[in-house]
């Protein structure tokens, strides 16, 4: 796939401290995740990538142009900050039309394209009030809007449902689904693992300025083969069931966790899934459910951060 | 067959040139400092010099002087620049430092324009704002006595040129000044005290080490005596100021040019780290 984003080796230095330490890493199209927790670099990524940093050392492109500069290709990105700021005394309306008559479309083309990000966003009934009393929630989907009004190839948010209520994280998650189906890119920040999850399985994990892995969250997860996988069994019984799973060489260790439930760690969770239905018919036994308790984004990033210290 | 991924491509849009762009930052600058602050002080200033410069030139008709140096009279007194000073510090303070502060100048810059473009806009409102003050109240005073019979169209013309003449190169310096600060803090108060402070405090070491060292080019330092310097000459008043009127012009504009620069030299080396 064509990278939209591509960074090489690229270094930002704010005084003594490193935003970005030689981040690498390539964002292909359709939704991708950067996942960090605060302090990683992320911000500092996109505010290079918005063209209001430069980078001391590296390569970044997007779209296929340097990224720093304000050419016209700016048309074709939109930017999302994570900072809550807004033009408080202008009403939500007047913000997005502001931002798109800076964009270099007409009054009315302006005012048309400000009506309808603010439907999408969800904001039609609060678009005459000012923002400045605006809930947390609101002023996250006004900058949504904002940044998605010009109609963008590339969007970029960060951390764009901090604030959000639960039905607004939901809608909001929504319309970046569909602007992915539209066509649009989208790179959006989170360092709350769930959200990006359930967004896409394109991922990049940022920690201390540095890209620790890219690619397929699930992927990358199978690749962590220096920790065993964490699997949570329901039985009626668990002491049957964890002789017979202690058979199995890969089988790293059993917790009885509570009265019905099992916690096996595996090395090979293949291998296990393979062959549970089969031990399950051939000693007689029953297992309510099985769950992977760490095939998610967060424990994938815990385990390489932790790789890496 | 194959599939692949969707690759999207804005539709067809003419976008407006970027002095248009800039221009829709310039309006909202202009709207958004008309609050209680700038709005009451430039009416200050309007009734001030209206009062002032109308008065005068009456009093010179009946007294025989000329008209211009009643125009000339609101650069008399150091109000005019105190009353143009506070003018500055209400609309410009704010310009850049709460864009900074609030970090809300990334919506801007993140847009296909570049600094200069965001300055220009910026500079161009705090710029309107101080011309309002500076030029407004002159020229209705002109209009107010020619319609009073006290001066001639001829005159009445020649006073309008020089309001324009002093005031712009006024707004220029004192959008400079404001300028600066404004990009140097991000509060505004501390832009607009820094604003009054500077230009008072500077004004008033430069006359008094002039008075001390009895070396007037000091004096070129001070931004009362460069304003009523030139006043004096643009409306053809005989002055006793010891500097040339076109060298306090240049003055003035270098300055606010220079310290416009500074500003836009500031706001391209701002870095803020925000996680």
């Amino acid at each position: 796939m064509t990278a939209v984003v591509d960074a090489e080796a690229v270094t930002k230095r704010y005084g003594e401290v490193l935003g970005l330490n030689g981040f690498s890493a390539s964002f292909a199209e359709g939704i991708t995740g950067l996942v960090g927790p605060n302090g990683a670099g992320k911000s500092t990524l996109f505010r290079l990538l918005a063209g209001q940093l430069k980078a001391d050392q590296g390569r970044l492109t997007l779209l296929g142009q340097p990224a720093w500069g304000h050419g016209e290709f700016r048309h074709r990105v939109g930017y999302c900050p994570e900072s809550p700021a807004l033009f408080d005394w202008m009403t939500g309306n007047d913000l997005v039309t502001t931002l798109l008559r800076v964009d270099g479309f007409s009054r009315t083309e302006a005012a048309e394209r400000s009506a309808r990000a603010m439907t999408e966003v969800g904001l039609t009934q609060d678009g005459d009030r000012r923002v400045r009393v605006y809930s947390k929630g609101m002023r996250q989907r006004v900058k949504i809007a904002q940044c998605i009004a010009h109609d963008p190839e590339l969007i970029l948010l960060d951390e764009p449902l901090n604030g959000v209520d639960p039905v607004g994280r939901a809608s909001l998650s929504a319309l970046m689904r569909q602007l992915s189906s539209a066509g649009h890119h989208l790179i959006v920040s989170s360092h709350i693992l769930y959200e990006v999850e359930r967004l896409t399985d394109q991922i990049v994990m940022i920690a201390n300025g540095q890209a620790i892995a890219q690619g397929d969250l699930h992927r990358i997860r199978d690749l962590i083969d220096s920790r065993p996988h964490v699997i949570d069994l329901e039985t009626p019984d668990p002491r049957g069931l964890a002789r017979a799973l202690g058979a199995w060489d890969h089988v790293v260790s059993i917790e009885f966790v509570d009265a019905g439930r099992l916690r096996v760690m595996t090395r090979s969770p293949d291998t296990f899934y393979a062959a549970l239905p089969g031990l399950v018919v051939t000693e007689g036994l029953t297992v309510r459910s099985v769950r992977s308790a760490d095939d998610n984004l967060d424990a994938v990033f815990r385990y390489l951060s932790e790789g890496r210290r | 067959m194959s599939i692949s991924a969707p690759r999207y491509v804005s539709g067809p849009v003419v976008h407006v040139g970027r002095t248009t762009r800039a221009l829709a930052i310039f309006r909202r600058e202009l709207l958004r400092r008309a609050t209680w602050g700038p709005l009451l002080a430039v009416a200050l200033t309007w009734l001030v010099v209206v009062a002032a410069a109308t008065f005068s030139v009456a009093f010179s008709s009946l007294t025989g002087f000329s008209a211009m140096s009643g125009f000339e009279s609101p650069y008399e007194s150091v109000a005019w620049i105190l009353l143009i000073l506070i003018v500055a510090a209400t609309v410009g303070a704010g310009s850049l430092a709460d864009d900074i502060g609030s970090r809300a100048i990334t919506l801007y810059l993140s847009r296909p324009i570049n600094l200069s473009d965001y300055l220009v806009a910026k500079a161009g409102a705090t710029g309107t704002w101080l011309l309002i003050a500076a030029v407004g109240p002159g020229c209705v005073a002109v209009a107010l006595t020619t319609a009073l019979g006290y001066v001639s169209a001829s005159t009445a013309l020649a006073a309008v040129g020089a309001y324009f003449a002093v005031g712009i190169v006024t707004a220029v310096f004192f959008t400079g000044v404001t300028l600066v600060f404004s990009s140097v803090t991000r509060r505004s108060l501390y832009a607009g005290v820094a604003t009054f402070g500077a230009v008072l405090s500077i004004g008033v070491s430069a006359s008094v080490v002039s008075g001390i060292t009895g070396n007037t080019q000091i004096l070129y330092a001070n931004p009362v005596t460069l304003t009523q310097t030139m006043a004096e000459a643009a409306f053809g008043v005989s002055s006793s100021s010891p500097l040339n009127p076109t060298t306090c012009a240049v003055v003035m504009v270098l300055v606010g040019v220079v310290l416009a620069t500074l500003a836009w030299w500031r706001l391209a080396r701002i870095e803020v780290v925000g996680e």
